[in-house]
């Protein structure tokens, strides 16, 4: 089971221009939860000041992992437009670490998916920040169905 | 005086932002434009097929449109600080209004209140109408933490 929903995130991940641009990877996939990394890369690297402003950045791995942890809270693929998202920030990440993203959704109702996240760095109990996020279901029918198929993949439609 | 401070200097003096905006690698990574009429400072993201996260719409990524809104906030409070610094982020809540289509993206900072050490932000991003917002959000920012970037 953890097989298929760690392919179905990678399909997802893998389909989103913004999150090759970025090299996200998901390393992580489970019925509950979701985990992403942000590798350090050069473009995320400024040569004139010793500082992230990473804050930026650590906002998109979020929305992405909070996303990514509505897949296995649902039986079936659905494409959930985010309503909304606060990330509280514990402390500054540093340069020189890859960034992990620790997502689960932690309810699920007819027409709304809860989920919350944690992201750190070295050490998974002293994060840099939390956050929550709501998405909003679609409705059946409502997901491209060229885009199920892609997420879904191939094995997993037999 | 800092890099920081002659940037900023330099931006005012001649209006343009880029070189303040180059500062931070995500938003070249991005793409995000500054422009300057009179006291207002309007943000654009232009369109991008590298900030899309949403294929099907297709739709900008939800976390691009919040980044983008954050590094508003954040270049708004360094450009209209009277010691230019880049201000620490405390906490970000975005509300999504309306889809970010693929075409180009605005956004405005207001900064509510400005303390000694809090500065409280709104800001708002917006496509085709200001009166229509693809998303508005909140957040505050830490000013005492200049030494660090300096």
């Amino acid at each position: 089971m953890s097989e298929k929903i760690l392919g179905k995130c990678r399909r997802f991940l893998g389909s989103l221009a913004h999150m090759r641009k970025l090299q996200m990877q998901v390393i992580k996939a489970d019925e509950k939860s979701v985990t992403v990394v942000l590798p350090v890369q050069d473009q995320l690297l400024s040569s004139e000041l010793d500082t992230y402003m990473h804050g930026g950045v650590l906002t998109t791995l979020v929305d992405t992992a909070t996303s990514l942890s509505t897949i296995p809270a649902l039986k079936e693929y659905e494409l959930c437009p985010t309503l909304d998202l606060r990330i509280d920030h514990m402390s500054a990440p540093v340069t020189s670490q890859p960034m992990y993203a620790h997502a689960e959704c932690y309810r699920v109702t007819r027409n709304v998916l809860f989920t919350r996240a944690t992201v750190y760095q070295e050490n998974p109990s002293k994060p840099v920040a939390y956050a929550i996020s709501t998405f909003m279901r679609p409705g059946a029918g409502n997901t491209d169905l060229a885009f199920k198929a892609l997420v879904d993949g191939v094995e997993d439609t037999v | 005086m800092d890099l920081l401070q002659q940037r900023v200097n330099q931006a005012h003096a001649s209006g343009d932002y880029q070189p303040v905006i180059d500062l931070i690698p995500y938003a070249g990574v991005l793409g995000v434009k500054c422009e300057r009429f009179g006291e207002e400072m309007i943000f654009r993201l232009p369109r991008n097929l590298d900030n899309i996260g949403n294929p099907t719409i297709p739709a900008i990524h939800g976390g691009v449109i919040a980044s983008f809104m954050e590094l508003t906030a954040a270049f708004q409070l360094t450009l209209q600080l009277e010691h230019p610094a880049l201000a620490k982020i405390i906490d970000f809540s975005v509300d999504y209004m309306r889809a970010g289509l693929d075409r180009d993206t605005f956004a405005m900072c207001t900064v509510e209140r400005q303390g000694r050490r809090v500065a409280n932000c709104s800001i708002i991003a917006w496509q085709e109408r200001k009166s229509q917002p693809i998303a508005s959000a909140r957040g505050h920012f830490l000013l005492d933490s200049f030494s660090s970037l300096t």
